[in-house]
């Protein structure tokens, strides 16, 4: 019969697992094996509040045990913070490093996040699940379930009043939505190349923020190939999103279909830190002097990562003469130690590894900042 | 009621003759101390006057023929007090079956000790086990003497849940029977066993060995899994914390009533 024609002898999400197990037990040592457990069993999930529904579901969620993350931080000082980002552009080596010399460091004002963004999330060890949410009295629903750790980029975005927000990737718009509950953006342009996805993220907009917010005005959803933004849009957007298509790797070990592993998508896989340098480089032209781009994924993979930031630094400047500086994000990643397992010493970016008491991510994100 | 005492005794000389009930001074004539006769002479004032009252003499004489000394006797019968409704005929039946299974003298005594229980099972259901554990799981007739004297508890255990460890360790940790009866598998739950084993495999320290018998790990032997406190199974076996496991056990056992819920589901439509 033809399921016994077409079954291979490794399921995709075998060889995921034998790909993982080879390169992050390198990557990540002793710590693999906690991760790959955690990896293997059931993920959590944080609810992001809809700021457009009328239920008060924040309560509802609190009297569960529930407690919104963002504000939930840590804020003691800690020493990263004295450390100053270095000014990448300005290096010869494209390798980027944190310097730690700058006196002047301590006076920087202390990272700024999104506003306004909740995301409720049950503590840690407790497995509870979320319950599907409920629309108010005029259809809104009250929140939407993501991972918890992906609503990390958005805050780490840093959106201000009024700004031009590019959302380069966004299908299926878990980080829109996001975005939009900060109730800042001037104007916001969606983006996600796969018509058939946009269309579901249109849908996803529909049943949680009302008309009016969605107006021609205010936003724009689009299907174009992003890496073509450059040559669209150049030198536009306060701030930009780049979360780029990825090995995906919490999904690549747990559905076969569909997965980035089967043997036919060999080639596309070995091309994504390609294709994540065209989005980012074009998510950096796409960006205005001054303005910020936060590069993101959901793999765990330091090719996929740190070298595609790191390349990219370095073809702006080469090739396109844009210099950038790196954001040091370890105060964030200090601020939600409590919710979230970071990994340590990463040269470059914040990095959320999964931990089976708080099995949020993978989620790595590196935050640059246009010079002018 | 009448308490009989020594002073009743002494009156009553012929009392020395055929005992059917057990009275204090007949206990204490078996060798029970006064305290141990009076605790188990209140244990069967229940029986009294029953028609099962007239075992609990042959009871106590089965298991002294077995070579048990008077304190063995008393907390096996605390341990199990059906003991007492087992009839003559029934003790040989099944002490016979036993010996013929190679539970010899020493063995015998443990078992009974250990799981007195075992007494109180038909000799057709440990048959029946026995035929089980040699064609369905293919022990060797020593492997299953070995099964029964350090886990004796597998007559009683449901017949699903054997098969299934049994199938679970076999197929999915890819271990012989001989290792099975090393490490006293039958002893811990299936629960148990599936949890540390899914742990692990999870963590990437244990792979089911394929067809040839070949892993790309070593895998640690089923006794490590199985034989450690919690404690020294996280930091020798698993390398792993506490908090880990907790959550872990938590996670497994959701997980697995859905499955069943879900097979029930099935089975139902
Ligand atoms: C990781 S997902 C984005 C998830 C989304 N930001 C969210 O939070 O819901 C990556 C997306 O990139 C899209 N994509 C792939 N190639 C692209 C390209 N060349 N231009 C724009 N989008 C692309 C995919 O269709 C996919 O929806």
């Amino acid at each position: 019969e033809k399921w016994a024609v077409t079954r291979t002898k490794y399921p995709a999400t075998t060889l995921a697992l034998q790909n993982f197990d080879a390169t992050y037990s390198v990557q990540l040592g002793q710590l693999w094996p906690s991760v790959r457990a955690a990896l293997l069993s059931e993920r959590k999930y944080g609810a992001l509040l809809n700021n457009y529904c009328h239920d008060d579901v924040q309560a509802e969620l609190q009297a569960k045990g529930c407690k919104d993350f963002p504000t939930d931080k840590e804020i003691e000082v800690q020493p990263c913070l004295e450390q100053e980002p270095e000014v990448a552009g300005e290096e010869e080596s494209c390798r980027v490093s944190v310097e730690k010399s700058d006196p002047d460091a301590q006076q920087l004002p202390p990272l700024q996040l999104s506003p306004n963004i909740k995301c409720l999330v049950f503590p840690r060890g407790d497995i509870t699940r979320f319950k599907p949410a409920r629309p108010d009295m005029f259809g809104c629903l009250g929140y939407y379930l993501m991972d918890a750790a992906s609503v990390l980029p958005c805050l780490a975005l840093n959106v201000q009043e009024g700004h031009n927000v590019l959302d380069l990737c966004a299908a299926p718009g878990g980080k829109t939505l996001a975005l939009l509950q900060t109730k800042s953006i001037g104007f916001l342009c969606v983006n996600d190349t796969s018509v058939s996805r946009t269309s579901r993220l249109r849908k996803v907009l529909q049943s949680y923020v009302p008309k009016p917010f969605l107006s021609e005005g205010k936003l724009r959803i689009t299907s174009f190939d992003g890496t073509k933004w450059g040559e669209i849009e150049r030198n536009t957007f306060d701030r930009v999103l780049v979360d780029v298509p990825c090995t995906t790797d919490r999904h690549s070990l747990m559905e076969d279909d569909n997965n980035i592993f089967s043997k036919n998508r060999t080639g596309e896989r070995r091309r994504l830190p390609q294709l994540q340098l065209a989005l980012l480089l074009a998510g950096i032209e796409a960006a205005c002097p001054g303005g910020e781009i936060l590069y993101s994924t959901c793999t765990l993979s330091q090719v996929q990562n740190l070298s595609v930031v790191e390349q990219a630094i370095h073809t702006a400047r080469e090739d396109h003469g844009i210099h950038l500086q790196v954001v040091d994000l370890r105060p964030l990643a200090h601020m939600f130690r409590k919710t979230f397992q970071f990994a340590p010493n990463l040269p470059l970016g914040v990095m959320v590894v999964p931990h089976i008491a708080a099995n949020f991510g993978p989620i790595y994100m590196c935050k640059l900042r246009r010079l002018a | 009621p009448l308490q009989p005492t020594l002073h009743d005794r002494e009156l009553n000389p012929l009392s020395r003759q055929p005992v059917t009930e057990l009275s204090l001074p007949s206990l204490v004539d078996m060798g029970f101390t006064d305290s141990q006769a009076e605790q188990m002479y209140e244990a069967t004032s229940k029986l009294r006057g029953t028609s099962t009252s007239k075992h609990a003499l042959s009871t106590l004489t089965a298991l002294f023929v077995l070579g048990l000394n008077p304190s063995s006797v008393q907390k096996i019968l605390e341990k199990c007090p059906e003991l007492y409704t087992v009839t003559e005929s029934q003790f040989q039946q099944r002490i016979g079956n036993m010996r013929k299974l190679g539970l010899v003298e020493g063995s015998l005594q443990r078992v009974v000790s250990h799981y007195p229980q075992i007494l109180t099972v038909p000799v057709k259901t440990v048959k029946n086990v026995v035929l089980f554990l040699k064609e369905k799981c293919l022990f060797t007739f020593q492997q299953v003497t070995d099964l029964l004297r350090d886990s004796p508890a597998v007559v009683l255990e449901d017949r699903g849940q054997l098969e299934y460890k049994f199938q679970y360790v076999y197929f999915r940790m890819g271990i012989k029977q001989a290792e099975m009866v090393k490490s006293r598998l039958f002893r811990y739950t299936l629960e148990e066993v599936r949890c540390r084993h899914c742990f692990l495999e999870r963590r990437g320290l244990y792979q089911t060995p394929d067809k040839k018998g070949q892993t790309m790990i070593i895998n640690p032997k089923l006794d490590s899994i199985l034989h450690f406190d919690q404690d020294t199974f996280l930091t020798n076996v698993a390398n792993a914390s506490a908090e880990e496991y907790e959550v872990f056990q938590r996670l497994m056992a959701r997980e697995w009533l859905e499955e069943e819920q879900l097979q029930g589901n099935i089975e139902a439509d």
